[in-house]
C-alpha cells in the first residue's frame, strides 16, 4: 500500500515529505498535488523506487507511418 | 519604529487552507475581501491593501493589523508590523501558521487520495503518515 510520510518541524514550520510504495515516476503525481498547495520544494530527491519499473507497464501503441 | 513589513519569503498558495490555518492558531476575527485596508495606527505604518486582515490586538499584535496581500502569482504574502513580529503569538505567529497550514495541506492531500491519516508528535516534530 503506498504511503506518504510527512514531517513538520514545529520550531520552523518547515515540512518534508517522502513517498513510499510507488514504483516509477508515478509518485510525481502525488508530489504535484502537494506542490499545488505549498509551492515548489527547496530540495527534491528521487528515491530508488523512482528508478524501478512499475509492475503494470503502460501499453504503447506503435505509430503508423504515412 | 513601528512599520509594516512584507514577508515575501513566506507564501501561502491556497486561501481556503490559509484561513483554516489562521483559525487553527486562534485567529477568530478574520476579515476577508479584496483591497481591504490595514489600519494605520502609527505615522510610520504605510497604507496597505490586502485580501485578509487579522485585526490589531487579536493575537498579541499590539501595534497593528496583520494582513495577507494577494500577489500577482495568486500567492498570499503576510504583512506584519515590525514590532509585532516578536509579540504576535509570542513571536511564533509565522512558524505556528506555517505548521498549521502544512497540517491542513496534509489533510487535503489525504482527502484527495482517499487515504487514512496517522499523526504523532515526537520531539518537536509532527509526523503524519498518509496511506492510500
Amino acid at each position: 500500500m503506498p504511503e506518504i510520510n510527512f514531517t513538520i518541524d514545529i520550531q520552523t514550520g518547515e515540512m518534508e515529505m517522502k513517498v513510499e510504495g510507488i514504483k516509477g515516476p508515478r509518485c510525481v503525481d502525488v508530489t504535484k498535488i502537494v506542490t499545488e498547495l505549498i509551492g515548489a520544494p527547496e530540495r527534491e530527491e528521487n528515491t530508488n523506487e523512482y528508478f524501478e519499473r512499475a509492475s503494470v507497464r503502460p501499453k504503447v501503441q506503435n505509430k503508423k507511418n504515412g | 519604529m513601528s512599520k509594516y513589513l512584507t514577508f515575501t519569503d513566506v507564501v501561502f498558495k491556497d486561501r481556503e487552507l490559509l484561513v483554516a490555518a489562521l483559525e487553527d492558531i486562534g485567529c477568530n476575527q478574520i476579515r476577508q475581501g479584496e483591497n481591504l485596508e490595514m489600519g494605520s495606527y502609527y505615522s510610520e505604518q504605510s497604507k496597505q491593501k490586502v485580501a485578509i486582515v487579522i485585526p490589531r490586538d487579536s493575537i498579541g499584535n499590539r501595534y497593528g493589523d496583520i494582513g495577507f496581500e494577494r500577489a500577482e502569482s495568486g500567492d498570499y504574502i503576510p504583512i506584519i508590523d515590525d514590532l509585532d513580529r516578536s509579540r504576535a503569538l509570542n513571536g511564533k505567529f509565522i512558524t505556528q501558521l506555517r505548521t498549521a497550514y502544512n497540517e491542513r495541506v496534509v489533510k487535503k492531500v489525504a482527502a484527495r487520495l482517499r487515504g487514512t491519516i496517522h499523526r504523532t508528535v515526537e520531539g518537536g516534530v509532527v509526523k503524519i503518515k498518509v496511506r492510500y
